[in-house]
């Protein structure tokens, strides 16, 4: 049995003077070192998810929140955000607001977490160097961050995180704002995250790189899990068609008229249709 | 998208390699001290020396180009309304037809604008050799609190993002038809749907950012992690006391007859 990372028990969480909650009856494993994929329309509550596991909801919006959400064995309720900054990081949308807006360099800002956690200096300018080298920004470390493209300024918000060495990583759509080459760059960087045992819990809209990197999907709709499994299992509900949409593969067999069970990834497409990938 | 506001020039010379309190206790007394002394050599004694330290520091060039915009309209402005209009003139030092120029005038416009041109240089000096990161984690290092240092630092860095921010949206809102020139009304009425998104952004950038701090451990109760190492030496330190204590022995030497 894997040790759970993540664990959502009847949760439901309604932001401050909202009329209704943003997710419900949210009940949710997720084991250490599993890397999970979460989908799903928007206002689906994926956001509300990460801002829950971390902490955020309720601590810092306030709001009312039901249930038990318990990361790493401990309950959000009995920890500061600080305080599970130590193991868990959170990577936001908007990569602009991620970076501290107080340093002037690329290297430094990667550096203020570990800093902020009184890492050793030495220990401080390994991480530095190693994340930096692992998300490619090695070559903008003079940089100013404020200087830097959407793309570039993604990568480094992920490095700032990466240094911090999270054993649980909460990922709202890390590659959104990147070019294919980068976001391979980035799922590169996380694979080999995911097989050294972090926990990683992405959100992300291309439901093809899901199928291809996530050995388990969440898809919610309207604040509630309406399907959670592989992505052969997730992609094969009605609703989650419906609601959530179809991979290319999938929506390229059926309209194909190829007998189910339908193809969700690349491999798995080209053999159906008879061209299989040696 | 918009740098920091930093002025920092990069280099390895004696001003950039001394500690940061150095410099800004060096900065702040020659400026103190040109506004005490009282005659005109002082003065020019306070300016020269910061001359030869620009130059040691190889800003000189840049230097320069802040002077000529900034010090020499103030400069002509002062002699010719000092040296022809100041009530204390008498002595004639040239005539041209009616108009008459004074020594007294020139003296006292001499003086103003040395202390104006030390205020400058000094400060330029400064900013060209101290990065403003520096400052603030030197501080830090002696005892400001995280919270206060990172006010300084980020304060520095935002600023010009907001006034991105703020042409960013003058450009959105005038691709719809917004005009904001015309009378000083019409350009007043224009501001508001600007200020608008303006301010509301703002507050959002910084619900988010205070929410990203939280998430990086900022304000963690651990030791933080010095990054800067400043050197400081013993020749540093004397020099900063002496510095220091030149400000308070001067406004004493003033008070029992210093001319």
């Amino acid at each position: 049995m894997i040790e759970p990372a993540v664990v959502f028990e009847d949760v439901g969480y309604a932001y401050q003077e909202a009329p209704r909650e943003a997710v419900s009856d949210i009940n949710l494993r997720i084991g250490a070192g599993e890397w999970v994929g979460i989908t799903g329309p928007t206002n689906a509550g994926k956001s509300t998810l990460c801002l829950l596991a971390m902490g955020l909801a309720p601590h810092f919006f306030g709001g009312t929140l039901r249930g038990k959400v318990t990361v790493l064995g401990t309950e959000s309720r009995a920890i500061k955000v600080i305080e599970r900054s130590t193991d868990v990081g959170l990577l936001f949308q908007n990569p602009f607001t991620q970076i501290s807006g107080a340093r002037e360099r690329v290297d430094e800002e990667v550096a203020f977490g570990p800093e902020c956690h009184g890492v050793a200096q030495a220990e401080v300018e390994e991480r530095v160097e190693e994340t930096m080298r692992l998300v490619g920004i090695s070559a903008l470390a003079a940089r100013h961050p404020l200087d830097l493209s959407g793309g570039q300024l993604q990568r480094l918000a992920l490095a700032g995180l990466l240094a911090m060495r999270p054993k649980v990583l909460l990922l709202d759509e890390p590659t959104s704002q990147l070019d294919p080459a980068g976001t391979a760059a980035i799922f590169e960087v996380l694979g080999g995250l995911h097989e050294s045992g972090t926990t990683i819990v992405m959100v992300e809209h291309r439901l093809e790189t899901l199928c291809e990197l996530c050995p388990r999907i969440v898809a919610m709709v309207g604040g509630r899990v309406v399907a959670d499994g592989t992505p052969q299992d997730v992609f094969g509900r009605e609703v989650v068609q419906e609601r959530v949409g179809l991979p290319v593969y999938t929506r390229l067999a059926r309209s194909a008229a190829l007998p189910a069970p339908w193809p969700v990834r690349l491999a798995e497409s080209a053999k159906a249709f008879g061209a299989p990938i040696a | 998208m918009a740098g920091g506001l930093s002025l920092y020039q990069e280099g390895a010379s004696l001003l950039h390699r001394a500690h940061p309190l150095t410099k800004g206790v060096l900065m702040l007394s020659a400026i103190a001290l040109a506004f005490i002394a009282p005659s005109l050599y002082w003065i020019l004694g306070i300016a020269l020396i910061l001359l030869i330290l620009v130059i040691v520091a190889g800003v000189l060039r840049r230097l320069i180009a802040v002077a000529l915009a900034l010090l020499l309209p103030i400069t002509v402005l002062l002699l010719a309304v000092q040296g022809f209009a100041n009530p204390a003139n008498h002595t004639v030092l040239f005539a041209i037809g009616p108009v008459v120029y004074y020594t007294e005038g020139l003296y006292i416009a001499a003086i103003a604008s040395l202390r104006i041109t030390c205020l400058v240089v000094a400060t330029f000096l400064f900013s060209f050799t101290t990065r403003p990161a520096d400052i603030t984690e030197a501080l830090m290092q002696r005892g400001l609190s995280p919270a206060m240092g990172y006010v300084v630092q980020s304060a520095l860095q935002i600023i010009p993002q907001t006034l991105d921010m703020a042409v960013r949206i003058q450009d959105a809102q005038r691709s719809r038809g917004l005009e904001t020139g015309g009378s000083l009304p019409k350009r007043a009425r224009a501001y508001i749907p600007l200020m608008l998104p303006l301010v509301l952004s703002s507050l959002v950038a910084t619900q988010e950012r205070a929410m990203a701090l939280e998430v990086r451990g900022f304000g963690l109760p651990v030791k933080r992690t010095n990054r800067y190492e400043f050197a400081d030496n013993a020749i540093q330190r004397i020099t900063r006391w002496a510095l220091a204590l030149a400000v308070p022995a001067a406004i004493v030497a003033r008070f029992v007859g210093w001319r």
